[in-house]
């Protein structure tokens, strides 16, 4: 089931063909549900089922669509799955879907779907489909963890709701950072991880 | 006055990208110089204050809860809210079509200067956004909300033409290599934002 | 058969839309009747957490709710009470109601282990991102606030987003409504600032200044209305 080129389908997503720090696609939810650790791991969840299936279903019909309206039936699948997602969550995990609020609609313009839509599963079969979903959402919610985990570490002194930072430390006068829960943070972190990553990666570094 | 407000509000402290990073891909690709940008962000104005309004009343006469009774008062009941994203992005997908084929029938000039940008609105993440958002403060009149998605693409546009400008000066500078690209927009994106930030708390009249 | 002709394109579309309608009504359907119940219980809880109950397991929150709301009303802007049915006080839809000409007042009794009696009022108003609403749970005698709660759509995790926070709220236990007989309502102010009307206060979050606002505009704007039927409540208590 895993031959070496599925293997490579699968796991190339997390470091050296990210979807987020080296393609550069769907930043746009990234940040936004990175404040707190458990709306990003939900919506890094969420993306990987829309991804796996989204995937699987146009590759399973990908000899018959007609490649004028080729987005569309994309558009349509995509945003189909998104919908069930989010009624599945409003029915069975309320608290997290009101926290997610609409970025999970938002997952349907998530440019890695479409991106990797067009890119394998138009033309390859479904089980290598499915592996590149799951995959490159991995790979997405990768970052989203590692930005929420130090977001609300530093923001909020909490992981998961959870207070790790002990109270001593408060006492001794350490204050949570204030700057780290807002908007712009988001994408200082992300620069941050980029930074590591392509320090490690000579071969990704652009040129000026 | 309240029009005004929605106005400014969604210019500098809703701001699609400072605060919500919505439409960041396209952002990030097509910041590197001034003039493409203001292309998109044109565009990207234009879609907003066009597939609004049409979201606004889609929402409000078809989708809502009990949405339907002009049509018949035996239909209080029918709740097709579950379909609201499926219709809003079809909307923009059609509605970006159409506006490209308008263009480019009656405008060749600005369709050649905005024309490649069009197609990739349909899927930026502003233009839905925005649909969502506004069903979300749920307005008084599509002429609110209309006034909204204008005020969210300015925003949004301003947002991209400063951050390219910005990018043509930072071509010479000397930046530590694995930040270069990429990494420094999204710290430059960052400090921009924590500026707009002061805009916090604006209130008019 | 030719992909890229018309009728095909036609066809495969109108498919595709009918699938997909059928396929998403099906599971709207199927998970509809959880999902109206997650959304009641949660404004139950909420009702409950003004009053300082929580229920002890997610699934007890309708039985708990039943066991200490023990009626609700509709009352009109003179005070006098036009429903006296606890579902028409729970159906009136806040975010609504508050743009109405002519808003319905909806009042929640709550009667407490101890046999004292309670009553809540639904509270609706803007904070910095969108809107926040609450509810605020009144003393018999009209005037002492027994206990608030805030919740919020969107406004900042850690700054705005803390007027979810019980350290919050708890401010409020105790305050008074009225000075020497008028409504003053409770203004949240500064650290360290008093309002010169000499009304109740209580601190508003560092950092969160229009959020605080918000939730002291909204207390006065909403308990306003209230005011006929909060007079009766006090005269009650006073023969």
């Amino acid at each position: 089931m895993l031959s070496k080129r599925n293997k490579e389908v699968l796991f190339n997503p997390l470091s050296k063909d990210n979807p987020v720090l080296v393609q550069i696609l769907g930043i746009c939810s990234t940040l936004a549900v990175t404040v707190k650790l458990e709306p990003a791991i939900v919506m890094g969840l969420s993306v990987i089922t829309v991804m796996a299936f989204s995937n699987v279903i146009i590759s399973l019909i990908r000899k018959t669509i007609p490649t004028t309206i080729r987005i569309i039936v994309q558009l349509v699948v995509v945003a189909a799955l998104v919908i069930v997602v989010q009624q599945f969550l409003v029915a069975y995990d309320y608290d997290v879907s009101l926290q997610l609020n609409v970025f999970i609609g938002l997952i349907i313009t998530n440019c890695i779907l479409m991106g990797r839509l067009e890119a394998f599963a138009l033309n390859n079969k479904p089980w290598p489909s499915f592996l590149d979903g799951v995959g490159n959402g991995l790979g997405y919610m990768l970052i989203l963890v590692i930005v929420a985990f130090f977001r609300e570490l530093l923001g909020s002194g909490t992981l998961l709701g959870y207070q790790v930072i002990p109270q001593w430390c408060y006492d001794h006068g350490y204050m949570d950072n204030g700057m780290m829960i807002l908007p712009p943070m988001a994408l200082i972190t992300v620069a941050c991880i980029i930074w590591v990553q392509r320090a490690r990666n000579k071969d990704l570094q652009e040129q000026a | 006055m309240e029009e005004l407000n929605i106005f400014i509000k969604s210019i500098f402290i809703d701001n699609m990208i400072f605060a919500y990073f919505l439409g960041m891909c396209s952002f990030l690709a097509v910041s590197k110089n001034v003039k493409t940008a203001l292309g998109l962000g044109i565009a990207v104005t234009f879609m907003l204050v066009v597939t609004i309004p049409i979201n606004y009343l889609l929402d409000k006469y078809v989708l809502q809860a009990g949405a339907l009774t002009w049509l018949s008062p035996t239909l209080a009941d029918v709740d097709l809210s579950f379909l609201g994203l499926i219709m809003f992005i079809a909307v923009i997908a059609s509605g970006t079509q159409l506006v490209e084929m308008a263009v480019e029938k009656f405008s060749p000039s600005l369709y050649a200067s905005l024309g490649i940008f069009l197609p990739l609105i349909a899927v930026n993440c502003a233009i839905l956004g925005g649909a969502l958002f506004m069903q979300q403060k749920s307005f008084d009149s599509a002429w609110t909300a209309t006034v909204y998605g204008a005020g969210s693409g300015i925003g949004w546009l301003l947002a991209i033409v400063g951050l390219a400008a910005i990018r043509e000066k930072i071509a010479y500078s000397n930046i530590p290599a694995p930040l270069r690209g990429v990494g420094i927009t999204f710290i430059i994106t960052g400090l921009m934002g924590i500026a707009f930030m002061s805009f916090m708390g604006i209130k008019l009249g | 058969m030719n992909k890229n002709s018309n009728i095909y394109q036609i066809l495969y579309a109108a498919i595709m839309v009918v699938l997909v309608g059928a396929v998403l009504a099906l599971v709207y359907m199927s998970l509809k009747p959880r999902q109206d119940e997650n959304i009641a219980n949660d404004k139950r809880r909420q009702i409950l957490a003004a009053v300082h109950i929580a229920p002890p397991t997610e699934s007890e929150t309708g039985a708990t709710f039943d066991k200490y709301v023990t009626g609700g009303m509709l009352v009109d802007s003179l005070g006098a009470v036009v429903d006296t049915t606890r579902k028409a006080a729970f159906e009136v839809d806040m975010s609504k109601n508050v743009k109405q000409a002519q808003r319905q007042l909806p009042v929640f009794v709550c009667t407490l282990d101890d046999g004292s009696t309670k009553y809540v009022i639904p509270l609706y108003g803007a904070g910095l991102w969108g809107p926040i609403w609450g509810y605020a749970a009144v003393d018999d005698n009209g005037n002492t606030v027994y206990g608030t709660y805030f919740t919020h759509s969107g406004e900042t995790p850690g700054l705005g987003a803390r007027i979810t926070e019980p350290e919050f709220q708890k401010q409020f236990d105790g305050k008074e409504l009225h000075k020497e007989g008028a409504f003053k309502s409770i203004a949240v102010m500064k650290k360290g600032q008093k309002p010169l009307d000499g009304s109740d206060y209580v601190d508003a979050i560092s950092g969160a200044t229009i959020t605080s606002r918000g939730v002291g505009d909204m207390l006065e704007q909403c308990i306003k209305y209230y005011e006929p039927f909060l007079k009766q409540l006090s005269n009650r208590s006073n023969q």
